[in-house]
């Protein structure tokens, strides 16, 4: 008895032990990418401490702060969670932001057609739909990918240029409405996605909105597909060694494809909810290249779906935060994408520290031995 | 009206458009052909641009902002030799964080020096390397004027771009580091073994497209504009990289293949001004190098042959 006990506790500390050593690696990368940050500052000859206290002032430091972070950390849920999704398949969606465009495309379109139907029906609809846009935008390049092996970050991005280019037609041209900006109407209030302190009661906490809520559920679902349905299961058999996965009877070239719709699906969910629940139209310039801050998001996360929550919510409160720090500190607001880059290379380099621990525990046991 | 379209410009304009391309495309040919994928060329071309223009600012010489275009597209690349081959950590990854970092950096930069995002104040262009005129009269005058515009009314990075092709093919082919470069993306431990430094090569074929795309950004922001903008090259380092696959990674072949992207963006920008006669949006103009590019992946990959090796870390072992 008392040695399963000890077995059972033994397991649990490994099983901690292993969470730890998980999200180690990625804090200490953002420390480490924080710190660099500084140290540019300082030597383009600005003050890093209260460049950082301003930077915290506009992601924490007040219930209005705190929901600008959660409205920013919004579509970073969808974008982080697709591009994570690609890669747990072995593929790179660095085209979410071209996703995105055509999901905030369908949303502006049918938030003002479908006008007058109710809010439950409405919403979800528009949800729907919006998905379906990003898997379709995906769904050449996922052909293009598993037909004739054309690498999908070409393809990907060069569908994000023409997706633009879509987007900015449509906004000044057919789909223009009259003024002097070039953007959509306004979408119908069955359409607008409740604000987040309206939903749960609190005080106000400015523009957060559910979409928020929409993403931590999605990461939920996710976790739970990749780890316990077929479909997750393939995903991940073709991510870790698409020959081994054939060989089992899964079709590596089907898998990839759907691989690549799904995460064009839930990328496009970025351009929806920033529709729906902030801008409530369509403009050129709607998306602040949050398909692209999706992949840091998704490789401090290593792409877990849960991880992606915690760096969702700090680059959400990088890009919150920026706007106070020029104002008050006056560090232009770039040093943050500076920041991002950081953490991305010192996220990607862990591998090395992983190396260099395995190979002084390898000579340790050599020497003892 | 096909006569508008149709001039010694649309062509002398598809040679300088397809310029960043080229050399861009150069550079990602001998990177891959080492075994390693670069896709921050993009950034690196971004950077180069910048510093370009930056350098050119303050000393006042285009020559030393070409210099300084190259040095920081070389700096920008040795991150991407030192993740990639001595840290092994993926290339496509650390390309990514490299392309994030340009930008950061050069809309950092540039608000720091000029004090506002957006455009650089203009700086002095590089001018045409010739300047010959029209000596002839009549029929000769017409074809004189279609010679000219082509080959010699072009800037100097132009020119740069069409000798390195030239060099590069014979170097790659005709040379025992060509053949080494080669060799280490096809088959790196066959290389390991006869004593080549896999290391070393590769570090060097990194750096060297680092250099090209430094060089293809002074291109666009010297030559071709006389300014920078916040994310200028739009795209140009992915094309680049379609190109050299559409080149068959050789560095020849990925300028003739650039000439191709760069024909159909010079014929878009000539339709510019037509776009009310023939009823087309002037975005579906804008699509077209990058759909051109889809197509072209699409239809050539799956006959083009990869380097074996590339983008795979080399473990010695």
């Amino acid at each position: 008895m008392a040695e399963r006990q000890l077995a059972d506790t033994m397991g649990k500390i490994s099983a901690w032990r292993g969470i730890l050593e998980r999200i180690a690696m990625p804090i200490i990368s953002v420390v480490l990418a924080i710190f660099l940050g500084a140290l540019i500052m300082l030597v383009a000859g600005f003050e890093p401490l209260p460049a950082f206290l301003a930077l915290l002032k506009g992601s924490f430091g007040s219930p209005r702060a705190i929901g600008e972070t959660m409205l920013r950390a919004t579509p970073l849920l969808f974008t982080g969670l697709a591009v994570a999704y690609g890669f747990k398949a072995g593929l790179f969606n660095i085209g979410a932001e071209g996703q995105l465009f055509m999901g905030g495309l369908v949303a502006a379109y049918l938030g003002v057609v479908m006008g007058g139907v109710s809010l439950w029906i409405n919403i979800p609809v528009i949800l729907l739909a919006g998905m379906a846009a990003g898997a379709a935008w995906a769904f050449i390049p996922a052909l293009l990918k598993a037909r004739v092996g054309a690498h999908e970050v070409i393809t990907t991005m060069m569908f994000t240029f023409i997706a633009r280019y879509f987007v900015s037609y449509l906004v000044s041209g057919p789909l223009r409405a009259e003024g002097a900006v070039a953007q959509t109407v306004r979408i119908a209030e069955s359409a607008v996605l409740p604000k987040l302190h309206d939903l749960l009661g609190t005080a106000p906490i400015g523009r957060a909105h559910a979409g928020f809520i929409v993403g931590l559920v999605l990461a939920v679902v996710m976790w739970l597909v990749l780890r316990y349905t077929t479909l997750g299961y393939e995903n991940r058999a073709v991510g870790f060694n698409p020959v081994a996965a054939e060989t089992g009877g899964i079709s590596v070239s089907a898998t990839m494809i759907k691989a690549l719709c799904i995460s064009g699906a839930l990328a496009a969910l970025a351009g929806v909810t920033e529709v729906l629940g902030l801008h409530y139209r369509l403009f050129d310039q709607f998306s602040a290249g949050f398909g692209f801050t999706g992949i840091a998001v998704a490789l401090l996360a290593k792409n877990h779906p849960i991880g992606v929550i915690p760096a969702a919510i700090l680059f959400g409160a990088l890009s919150a935060g920026a706007g106070t720090m020029q104002l008050e500190a006056e560090v232009p607001q770039k040093v943050i994408f500076i920041i991002q880059a950081l953490i991305i290379f010192f996220v990607a380099a862990e591998a090395i520290a992983r190396w260099i621990v395995r190979f002084t525990r390898k000579e340790a046991i050599e020497d003892a031995g | 009206m096909l006569a508008d379209v149709i001039t010694p410009d649309l062509f002398a304009s598809a040679v300088r458009v397809a310029t960043p391309l080229a050399l861009a495309a150069i550079g990602g040919t001998i990177c891959e052909r080492s075994g390693v994928v670069n896709i921050a060329l993009e950034g690196m071309m971004l950077t180069g641009a910048f510093f370009g223009v930056a350098v050119t600012y303050f000393t006042g010489s285009a020559w030393l902002g070409v210099l300084g275009a190259v040095v920081s597209g070389t700096l920008l690349s040795l991150i991407h030799a030192f993740a990639s081959v001595t840290l092994k950590t993926d290339q496509v990854v650390s390309g990514t964080a490299i392309n994030i970092l340009a930008t950061g950096v050069t809309g950092f930069l540039m608000e720091v020096i000029y004090g506002h995002p957006g455009t650089t104040d203009p700086v002095a262009r590089l001018r045409p390397l010739l300047n010959l005129g029209n000596p002839f009269n009549g029929v000769l005058a017409d074809i004189w004027r279609w010679i000219d515009a082509v080959f010699f009314s072009h800037t100097p990075i132009v020119y740069i771009a069409i000798l390195l092709a030239v060099v590069g093919q014979w170097w790659m082919y005709n040379t025992t580091w060509g053949l080494r470069v080669r060799a280490l993306g096809e088959h790196p431990r066959a290389a390991d073994t006869v004593g080549i430094s896999v290391v070393r090569g590769r570090y060097f074929a990194v750096l060297f497209s680092g250099a090209m795309g430094g060089l293809a950004g002074a291109n666009l922001s010297l030559e071709q504009v006389g300014s920078f903008t916040e994310n200028m090259t739009n795209g140009r380092g992915f094309i680049a990289l379609a190109a050299n696959i559409f080149g068959r990674w050789t560095p020849g072949g990925s300028y003739l293949a650039s000439l191709l992207f760069g024909f159909a963006d010079a014929l878009q920008i000539k339709l510019q001004p037509l776009r009310d006669v023939i009823q087309i949006p002037p975005q579906f103009f804008l699509m077209l190098p990058y759909i051109l590019t889809v197509i072209v992946l699409g239809g050539v990959v799956g006959r083009a042959v990869a380097p074996a090796a590339v983008g795979k870390p080399y473990e010695k072992g």
